[in-house]
């Protein structure tokens, strides 16, 4: 007789979520989904706005990243108005998204993942929690919170709110940088600088202690889709997207968000209301790629900052090649850390950078436009068709979760076939499932663009699908 | 240990799209407007309670938590002393309760106000809609009277906390 595990919820993710594993007859894991069970549909919703709305209402898509869905849907909105925005608006924004990046990032690897990798695996769930962190290595908590206030603080002093600014708008931003605020942002360097470095040289040393994880860790060849700039640089802003094969091999390069649509296809499948994303010319699943740090690191050739650069070639030593384990999404996550810290020094140091001049206008001078921008999970696109009012008819939005959930369900798979044995699995075997989807950093409320509480839960089910087990937190 | 950087800290919690949810928000921008000439009040509002705050917690001398309860008498105010506690499992990682923020204060930064207050509306209605149930609009002259007391008297460095307040 088969038998199911079902995780629900899977706890620690941004969103709300369950893990089934299906067993056969003889106890061995046949099959393994990760589902997202939950739903919104902004796509619909938004239907009848005026399209100068749209990034305000699409921000609220998300808690975590609304400033990349700003920057992707005022993008959208500024094809359709056919302008360019000034350059100071354009640093500005750079500023903001790569803040949110720094917050996010530090969120998940703090937040959700450090009490793993401090505390380990089979460390008592009871303890394997941020306030274990706190008890067993306060400094690191300290420095978690740290980046957190400074990507969050930065938002707040650039569009006055800490979550959901309207002050990115169609055609740039609505109010320019004070020297003031300049100042503030400057001063708070040091302390995101040390902050990091602790971090990184942390998880340097503890890395190697998951040898058996990073073996298991939805590590398999895909293709990885990322932002770069046209210096082949990382990019989270502007630029345009690359895929690469896992040898490292351009696949499709200079998709710009005109073409995205070209390229890139969506699938459905009936366990989950995330949509999987994948490459047109290979077909679904085969054209299945990973979005996201470790797919930017693999991507790009500089991180076009100094300090970065140097951890980006150390990471470039880990693979002979693009970099296959999920598991080292955790270590890209803090590069792009210091990325972020290093970017924001050098935009505020930039001359122009408080130039009054931070906004273009324009009318609907056509009746579709498309923007994409790097969230800190990976790509975001948006796409809108208006009418001559400008009033949207139709939008569509590809988010990072969808483009590496083929991915997660592979790597949840991977995992439990590894761990569990004669059907029989622990709490830890448990935690390392869970932990699999905790390295990519989905956003489960982005990915169905959803409402609903935070958890995510693990089933054993029977071939006859009898649920034999299930750990519900 | 963290300098002190407040006497008092007014946190408040809640969601205005959630109707009641919103009467945190609601009180601490009262709060806001009452103190703004006192340097040594500061108020912060939040939608939900972050790991974050417990630098700001660990900073301030006294602190008042702000928010509505859901298990009590709608309109039903009640102010009482709030210790360290309640670990939560993994996954709080998005909302803390007070107690728990304490927790957090105390173990990354070796620092706890001196007084921590709790001060709850009892929720009449969680619906999504913006606005106060009529119970709860009826309870916020007293909560906003008390919570101006309660923070007088911090600052006055008066308060004793032995007797919570209920109403």
């Amino acid at each position: 007789m088969s038998q199911t595990i079902t995780i629900d919820p899977v706890t620690r993710l941004e969103g709300h979520g369950k893990i089934t594993i299906q067993l056969n007859g003889q106890g061995e894991v046949e099959d393994a989904h990760f589902h997202v069970t939950q739903v919104r549909g902004f796509e619909r919703f938004s239907e009848g706005r005026p399209f100068y709305e749209m990034p305000s209402l699409m921000a609220r898509v998300c808690g975590i990243c609304p400033v990349s869905h700003l920057l992707a849907s005022a993008r959208a909105c500024e094809a359709i108005m056919s302008v360019r925005i000034p350059y100071t608006a354009a640093q500005l924004r750079r500023m903001l998204n790569l803040a949110q990046m720094v917050q996010s990032h530090a969120l998940s690897f703090f937040h959700l993942s450090s009490p793993d990798l401090l505390l380990g695996m089979e460390a008592d769930p009871k303890i394997r929690h941020i306030f274990g962190v706190a008890a067993a290595r306060p400094e690191l908590g300290r420095a978690g919170i740290g980046l957190r206030r400074f990507g969050q603080h930065i938002i707040e002093l650039l569009g006055s709110k800490r979550i959901h600014t309207g002050w990115v708008v169609p055609g740039g931003v609505t109010e320019p940088l004070s020297a003031a605020k300049r100042d503030e942002m400057l001063a708070m360097l040091p302390e995101a600088y040390a902050n990091i470095r602790l971090a990184l040289d942390w998880y340097k040393k503890i890395a190697g202690n998951f040898k058996p994880e990073i073996e298991v860790f939805a590590n398999f060849p895909s293709l990885f889709m990322g932002l770069i700039n046209e210096d082949e640089s990382i990019a989270f802003t502007v630029g345009a997207l690359r895929l690469i094969d896992s040898k490292g091999n351009i696949v499709e390069d200079g998709i710009d968000a005109n073409r995205f649509i070209e390229v890139i296809g969506e699938a459905v499948e009936p366990y989950s209301y995330t949509k999987f994303a994948y490459y047109k010319p290979l077909g679904y699943p085969e054209g299945s790629y990973r979005v996201g740090p470790l797919a930017r690191l693999n991507i790009a050739k500089s991180m076009g900052t100094p300090l970065a650069d140097k951890e980006l070639a150390e990471f470039k030593q880990l693979a002979d090649g693009p970099v296959l384990s999920s598991f080292y999404y955790h270590h890209a996550r803090l590069v792009e850390i210091l990325h972020g810290v290093e970017k924001i020094e050098m935009i505020l140091n930039d001359p122009n950078i408080l130039d009054k001049h931070v906004r273009a206008t324009a009318g609907v001078n056509r009746l579709e436009g498309a923007g994409q921008a790097e969230a800190p999970r990976g790509t975001l696109h948006h796409h809108y068709k208006v009418d001559d009012n400008g009033l949207i008819k139709w939008a569509n939005l590809v988010i990072a979760t969808g483009q590496n959930n083929n991915a997660m369900n592979k790597g949840v798979l991977q995992a439990a076939k590894h761990y569990v044995k004669d059907g029989k699995f622990t709490e830890g075997i448990l935690n390392r499932v869970e932990a699999v989807v905790r390295t990519f950093d989905p956003c489960l409320s982005c990915s169905t663009h959803a409402f609903g509480q935070m958890p995510l839960a693990l089933t054993l089910v029977s071939s006859d699908g009898e649920v034999l087990d299930q750990v519900v937190r | 240990m963290k300098p002190i950087s407040a006497r008092c800290l007014i946190l408040a919690c809640g969601n205005t799209l959630r109707e009641d949810d919103g009467v945190g928000p609601f009180l601490a921008a009262q709060a806001e407007r009452r103190f703004a000439g006192e340097s040594q009040v500061r108020v912060i509002c939040r939608q939900q309670w972050t790991p974050e705050l417990a630098e700001d917690i660990a900073g301030s001398e006294s602190v008042v938590f702000l928010d509505c309860a859901a298990n009590a008498r709608p309109g039903s105010v009640q102010l009482a002393p709030v210790e360290p506690g309640g670990k939560a499992p993994g996954l709080a990682t998005h909302h803390f309760g007070a107690a728990e923020l304490l927790s957090l204060s105390k173990e990354l930064y070796g620092s706890l106000p001196r007084i921590s207050l709790l001060l709850t509306i009892g929720a009449g209605s969680l619906e999504l809609r913006e606005g106060l149930s009529s119970a709860v609009n009826e309870a916020l002259p007293e909560a906003s009277l008390l919570l101006e007391r309660t923070v007088q008297r911090l600052l006055a460095n008066t308060a004793s906390w032995t007797q919570p307040h209920r109403a």
